[in-house]
């Protein structure tokens, strides 16, 4: 538990740094291309977010289920 | 295991697509710069095209498959076209669940019934379909016959999907890269997408190869078995 929350607190600060800097540099470009866009919420930036994290899900979940369905098969022919 | 060469291939196309994965978050979120008209909603671009593309070429992969499975009846090319056909299915999702949010924003409704959405959606009711009909039939080799079928059939929906918003009034934006004359796309946005497609494409394969293996694999077990019980 120590051990994962050890390996967890770099990785979420890496996150959250990463987040931020992302955040800022998509805030500094679309400061940058417009006054019709200065007026924009941070709502785009959520259902951006949201659009790359389900597009993640999806894929790992493909890879997850072919990996337990090989293990599945791997354990039939144990037997 | 059929071939543990396949398997290797698969996961170094795989790991060179999630590599090129990164590349393209990198640059999706450092590097390219923001639509005018649209904002940063405009960034979904570069996942909701290349999955468009990857689904695509998917279910090209199952309609080839089908076909001559259909004509020599080699039982490898229906564990071809399923795998390939569980991939499409997988991008086709990405696209119908990545296009709403981009719609919410940029039109102000996740969904209209316009043409090419709703023959995306008919897309994936079909495939879906194809997987229907292949668990729906007592005999195994006359459901892979029946969903050979429904996976020449489906691939026909693809070429309206991509003409639809030429030949029809439609809200979704026309083509910018596959246009008579040249991509209209700034040269950074292109080259963002062109990361995406390539990228996105290795990984597919890299998992087709997986999932390809598997179903060899499945199968062999089942003759095995069923040799072994004779």
């Amino acid at each position: 538990m120590r051990t994962l929350k050890r390996l967890l607190e770099p990785g979420s600060l890496t996150l959250l740094l990463l987040a931020g800097s992302a955040t800022r540099a998509l805030a500094q470009d679309t400061a940058m291309a417009g006054a019709g866009l200065s007026g924009q919420s941070l709502r785009p930036y959520a259902f951006v977010f949201v659009a790359y994290a389900l597009a993640w899900l999806l894929v790992l979940g493909w890879v997850v289920a072919i990996a337990r369905r090989m293990g599945r098969l791997e354990r039939r022919l144990g037997r | 295991m059929p071939s543990k060469r396949l398997q290797t291939t698969g996961t170094v196309l795989a790991v060179l697509g999630a590599l090129g994965t990164v590349a393209l978050h990198w640059m999706v979120f450092f590097w390219t710069p923001t639509e005018a008209t649209m904002g940063v909603i405009q960034r979904i671009f570069y996942i909701h095209v290349p999955s468009a593309w990857v689904a695509f070429f998917a279910f090209g992969v199952v309609a080839l498959c089908s076909a001559v499975y259909l004509w020599l009846g080699d039982e490898r090319l229906d564990q071809a076209a399923s795998s390939a056909a569980e991939g499409g299915m997988v991008f086709t999702t990405i696209v119908l669940l990545t296009g709403p949010l981009w719609g919410r924003i940029a039109w102000g409704t996740y969904w209209t019934w316009e043409p090419r959405l709703t023959l995306t959606l008919l897309l994936w009711f079909i495939y879906l379909g194809y997987f229907l009909v292949r668990a729906s039939t007592d005999n195994p080799e006359r459901g892979k016959r029946f969903s050979a079928v429904v996976g020449i059939a489906g691939a026909l929906d693809i070429p309206l999907i991509h003409l639809s918003v030429v030949w029809f009034r439609s809200l979704h934006p026309t083509p910018v890269v596959m246009k008579p004359e040249g991509p209209t796309l700034h040269p950074d946005m292109l080259v963002t997408l062109m990361v995406g497609l390539l990228s996105f494409t290795l990984l597919f394969l890299g998992l087709f190869l997986h999932r390809y293996t598997l179903a060899a694999a499945t199968h062999l077990v089942a003759v095995r078995e069923r040799r072994a019980q004779a």
